[in-house]
């Protein structure tokens, strides 16, 4: 559990504020049903910014349906196959992304807005912005992951 | 960072900072962004001065000019000076700040930096100094306000400076 609450994941934790708690889902929810950028590209870029923070819970949460062969190829993305170029060009603005911000390149940027147009940039730095922020707490409140309580991808 | 702007924002302006900034372009979440913004503001125990500090804090770390120039008025009315504004930097552990806002300061670095190393140490002075709710609290607010900055650097368009100016929370 949490060294904060007694939470064991995300929404126990939030659960003690329950106001709070529901504008966050209601948020959330909403990336998810974005017709600016695909499901599947939010959920490819949430699970390679778990990677690249190291945060196994986030690893294991799975939020859209992704193939395994998928997931296991996301640290190689740029040479692997498994990923069309819109993807690619998600997932390359999603590492410069959680390492500095400020870094973004004005190419990296407009690459995002031939494939989805400027609103679909905006969706998806809206839509990392919580990925981000919601990996960067499990690690902060030190949520457990699924190897210390039963094993497996949790949905 | 770029100073030009990477997408055009709404072309009606409604006089609402968040409104007609870029989030305008992407009216699935506008409202669900507001209702969270104002919830941190509002519906979190913590005082709003504490939630400002933890805001300036993480504009700061950002860069985002935008962010750094606001002050929130029931902040201000909740006794946050410029005084306690300016120690709001690199050196705010050994600052005039009291307790409670040198740890807040401390936890919105951790999360900036490396949440994933926070020490027991510093685990043990939050839990002594706040409640649960005030931790989940402080928690939410510096997600929020960090994708909020990261956005606003991410979209370019910022310019090198900004005077302060003071809003309220936009409705």
């Amino acid at each position: 559990m949490s060294w904060i609450t007694k939470g064991e994941n995300r929404s126990e934790v939030m659960a003690i504020l329950p106001d709070l708690a529901s504008r966050f889902d209601c948020l959330y929810e909403r990336l998810w049903q974005l017709p600016q950028i695909p499901a599947t590209t939010l959920e490819l870029c949430r699970l390679r910014l778990a990677q690249l923070h190291g945060s196994e819970a986030d690893w294991q949460r799975e939020e859209q349906p992704i193939a395994m062969a998928r997931r296991a190829a996301l640290p190689r993305w740029p040479e692997a196959d498994a990923f069309t170029a819109a993807e690619r060009t998600c997932l390359e603005f999603t590492e410069t992304y959680a390492m500095d911000a400020q870094a973004i390149t004005d190419e990296q940027a407009a690459a995002v807005v031939q494939h989805h147009g400027e609103d679909g940039l905006v969706a998806l730095v809206e839509a990392l912005g919580i990925l981000d922020g919601m990996t960067r707490l499990s690690l902060l409140w030190q949520l457990p992951t699924r190897a210390d309580t039963q094993g497996g991808i949790t949905k | 960072m770029t100073t030009k702007a990477r997408v055009s924002p709404p072309d009606n302006p409604t006089g609402n900072i968040i409104r007609d900034s870029n989030l305008g372009l992407v009216p699935e979440t506008l409202e669900s962004y507001m209702a969270l913004n104002r919830a941190v503001w509002e519906d979190g125990p913590l005082s709003a001065a504490e939630v400002e500090m933890a805001r300036l804090r993480n504009a700061r770390k950002v860069n985002c000019v935008f962010c750094k120039s606001v002050r929130y008025d029931l902040a201000i009315e909740a006794g946050l000076t410029e005084d306690k504004v300016s120690q709001i930097n690199d050196q705010h552990p050994s600052s005039t700040l009291n307790s409670r806002e040198k740890l807040i300061l401390a936890y919105t670095d951790q999360y900036l930096g490396d949440p994933g190393a926070i020490s027991d140490s510093l685990k043990n002075q939050l839990l002594a100094t706040f409640t649960p709710q005030e931790l989940v609290h402080l928690s939410i607010a510096v997600a929020v306000f960090n994708g909020f900055s990261r956005c606003a650097v991410a979209l370019g368009g910022m310019p090198d400076e900004l005077p302060i100016m003071q809003i309220s929370i936009p409705q």
